[in-house]
This record gives C-alpha cells, structure tokens and sequence, in this order.
C-alpha cells in the first residue's frame, strides 16, 4: 500500500466523520438579545454607518482592524527584509505600444474607482481593505505592462513605503484622537457629525479607511514588486 | 446539507494536496483551498436570508444577513493573504539558495 492510498483513505474517513458530526449542525438564526440583533439594530445610530461591514470593521471592532494591519504591516517587513531591495531592477521593456497606450488612457478611471471605494466604505460594497487592493493593483500591471524598471522610477519602494507608514500612522492617530477627545482608543469621535447617508458622516471612519486603503495597495505593490526583481532578472 | 458536503470536499482537496504533492508551490495552493473552505463555510452556515447589511436611510430595512460572520471572514482574508506571501518569499529564497522547490529532493540536502 502506497503512501497516496494511505492519505486518501484516511481523509475519505475524516471525510464522513466531519461530515457525520457537522449534519446536525443548523443554520444560524438571529437570536433576540445576540451581537448580531443588536448591530442590525442600533450600529446605524451608534456610528452613522449605513454600511454595518465597515461599522464592525472600523469601530465595534477597530482595534482588531489595527492588529490586522499590523499583520500586513509585519508580513511586508519580512518580505522586504528576505528579499532585499539592493538588486536594481531589470526588467523586461514591457508589452507592446497598443496595450501601453490603452493603460495610459485607463489608468485615472482605475485610480478614481479605487478611491471611491475607499471613501464611499461607509455608504456601499467595499471599504479601506478591498479599494485598496485595486489601488496596489495599478502599481502591479504597472510593472507588467511597462516593466519593473519604469515603475521602480515612478513610483519608487521608498515613495510605496512613505505611504504605507503613512497610512498606518493615519489609524493610529484617528485612535489617539478618540483618547484625547474624553473617550477611549480608537473611539468613534462625533459620529453624527454631517448628515446620515452623505460622504461626510461616521466620524472617523472615512478617515481609518483611506488610511487602510493606502496601506493595504501600497503594501501589496511591495510584496508584488519585492517578489519579481528578482524572478525576472534579465541582463 | 449541500454547503457541508461542499466546504468538506474543498478542504480535504487542499488537506490532500498539501499531504500528497511535493512542489512547496501547489503545497501553498493546497493551504490556499483549505482557507477557502473554511471562509464558504462560515458565510454559508450564517446565511439566513436577507439583503446584504448596509442600510437605506429612507426604509430601514431590518432583515438583513448577520453581518458578523462578513467582518470575520474579511479579517481572514487579509491574514491569508499575509500569510501566502509570505510562504510565496520562502519559495523564492529556497529556490534561490537550492534551485529546487521539490520537498523530497529538499530533505537530502540536510547536511
């Protein structure tokens, strides 16, 4: 008996035990009294955020948003510490001029979709962590389609890091505010500040999600770049 | 009944991917499904009908779905994501240093 067979039959056993044990497990109701009642409830008054996502992200649960960041924060140090950035780029010239015209001609919309995203967080779908990605994401085709070497004089790893910090230190200071002004850590400062439902409401959560959104896109174009100078070394 | 057979066929896909293959790259893969598995199943089993949480501030409508099982599993994207980069860099280094990302071969270069 092969070690493949082996695995196999032990998962197909695993298989039918979870399996057994989760059939009794049901749907989960909203039970009168529970986290979840209350937030459907009453987070719209509490915070002035339509969108209860981003009110359990970014103030019922703020804190944990930080150490999340903090967790993108580290991997990114990790990842520029192994692959250091002391080889320069080299890079392929990019694709053709067609496709380098049309990306010139799409990036603003891209960039301007991004921070909708970003800034509307409290309003609709989305918020500091998803419009960022597809901000990071311009830097990444950036690197596809004109080569590494054009980003890397465009938008350098210092000017990515600049803002990353700077998003971080943006978080961080929305939750000193919240000290300073009589409250706790990260506290919610004048929620019903602007009227409900226009971008300029929720107190500081539009803040915490512009700084999330820049941290996160400059954090993932790090990773992506960190990872190709080298993968694609051409001389 | 459908979402446990499911979320159980996915996750034992990555558990097998990552026990059975030997390149580290589908063994990230492997651990990339099994996370996928778990974030299904957690929106599944909390699904309980309803439009999605954000609110209209005309109607308010209550019977929306529970929104804390989406902010849980939004942290857990972002970590996973953490995490497969940087699984993804130790690739690189290893390949650098080895040239080889084939676990058996790796074990006979211990020494």
């Amino acid at each position: 008996m092969t070690k493949d067979k082996i695995v196999l039959s032990v998962l197909l056993v695993l298989f039918a035990l979870i399996l057994f044990s989760l059939s009794a497990f049901p749907l989960q109701e909203i039970f009168p009294g529970s986290t979840a009642e209350h937030i459907i409830k009453s987070a719209v008054e509490e915070t002035a955020s339509l969108n209860l996502v981003t009110a359990i992200l970014y103030d019922y649960r703020a804190f944990d948003s930080l150490g999340e960041s903090t967790v993108i924060f580290s991997a990114v140090s990790a990842i520029v510490l192994i692959l250091s950035f002391k080889q320069l780029p080299v890079s392929s010239k990019g694709l053709s001029f067609i496709v380098k015209r049309t990306f010139a001609l799409l990036t603003p919309f891209i960039f301007l979709f991004g921070l909708y995203i970003i800034t509307h967080g409290h309003l609709s779908p989305g918020g500091g962590f998803q419009g960022g990605v597809i901000l990071g994401s311009i830097s990444i085709i950036f690197c596809i389609i004109y080569g590494s070497a054009f980003d890397y004089e465009k938008y350098s790893p210092q000017t990515k890091t600049l803002l990353e910090t700077g998003g971080a230190l943006l978080f961080v200071f929305m939750g000193l505010l919240g000290l300073f002004t009589g409250g706790y850590f990260l506290r919610n400062v004048n929620p019903l500040f602007g009227e409900l439902g226009s971008i300029i409401s929720a107190g500081s959560i539009p803040f915490i999600n512009i700084g999330i959104g820049f941290k996160v896109g400059a954090g993932l174009a790090i990773i992506f770049y960190s990872m190709i100078q080298k993968t694609y070394r051409e001389e | 009944m459908l979402y446990h057979i499911v979320f159980l066929l996915l996750f034992m896909l990555g558990l097998h991917t990552v026990l059975i293959k030997k390149s580290l790259i589908k063994i990230v893969i492997g651990l990339n499904l099994m996370e996928a598995a778990v974030f299904f199943w957690v929106i599944a089993v909390n699904y309980r009908g309803g439009i999605i949480p954000i609110l209209t501030v005309s109607n308010e409508i209550k019977d929306v779905v529970n929104p804390l099982p989406q902010a849980l599993i939004l942290t857990g994207i972002v970590i996973g994501a953490s995490t497969t980069a940087f699984l993804l860099t130790l690739v690189i280094e290893i390949n650098k240093y080895a040239k080889i990302i084939d676990l058996d071969l790796l074990k006979g270069l211990r020494d």
